[in-house]
């Protein structure tokens, strides 16, 4: 727990949450490690929880015209992913693989992530403001290319 | 303090990438994407720093796979 409280303090999406808060966020996280190559989540997959990268490499795939899938975006460690479907309740976007051996994330599901921000409003805020300012970080990296 | 470099690949060969770096990238360092290596070749504030982050663009250009 300790080890994961100080990864999660350098994480954006924790950015001004108090060690309580951030205590009872590390809570409701499963660790969950992949090796190189290993699907986390596919295209069209239910979208129930949130990740985050603390070790390694992820890598984004998405569908061209013919069906085929590319790499459209690589996330290291500190990054987030999972969180379009999480808060739209749709289906997965695109899909998700490790892109490096002993790839480590943590999930958090929805379910426990509304239940802590609905108990702690403030925590919600900016639980909720900081996935916004990922979500425009990376509309900046996608329109920049 | 955190960098949040958001690394965009010249020429389009390569997706780019999202990393956080415990040091602010140089125009000229080598830097590791998979199993490639890229050279920094411009670095620009992609949106004003708060509290212990800075948000940056960085782009880069392939140096060898």
């Amino acid at each position: 727990m300790h080890d994961l409280l100080s990864i999660i303090k350098g994480v954006e999406l924790f950015r001004g949450l108090d060690d309580d808060q951030l205590q009872r966020l590390a809570g409701i996280s499963q660790r969950e490690t992949y090796g190189e190559d290993d699907l986390i989540f596919a295209e069209g997959s239910p979208g129930d929880s949130l990740y985050i990268i603390v070790k390694g490499e992820v890598e984004v795939q998405m569908r061209d015209e013919q069906g085929a899938y590319h790499a459209a975006l690589y996330l290291g460690a500190g990054q987030v992913f999972g969180e379009v479907a999480l808060l739209d309740e749709g289906v997965r976007s695109a899909a998700i693989a490790a892109a490096t051996p002993d790839t480590v994330v943590y999930r958090i599901t929805r379910a426990a992530f509304q239940d802590l921000c609905a108990a702690d409003l403030a925590l919600g805020f900016l639980m909720m403001r900081n996935l916004a300012l990922d979500l425009a970080f990376k509309l900046r990296h996608r329109n920049y290319d | 303090m955190i960098y949040k470099v958001s690394y965009v690949v010249l020429g389009g060969g390569h997706p780019g990438a999202i990393k956080n770096e415990t040091e602010m990238p140089q125009v000229g360092a080598k830097i590791r994407l998979g199993r490639q290596t890229f050279e920094v070749v411009e670095v620009k504030q992609m949106m004003p720093p708060r509290d212990d982050f800075q948000f940056l663009h960085a782009t880069i250009k392939l140096v060898s796979k």
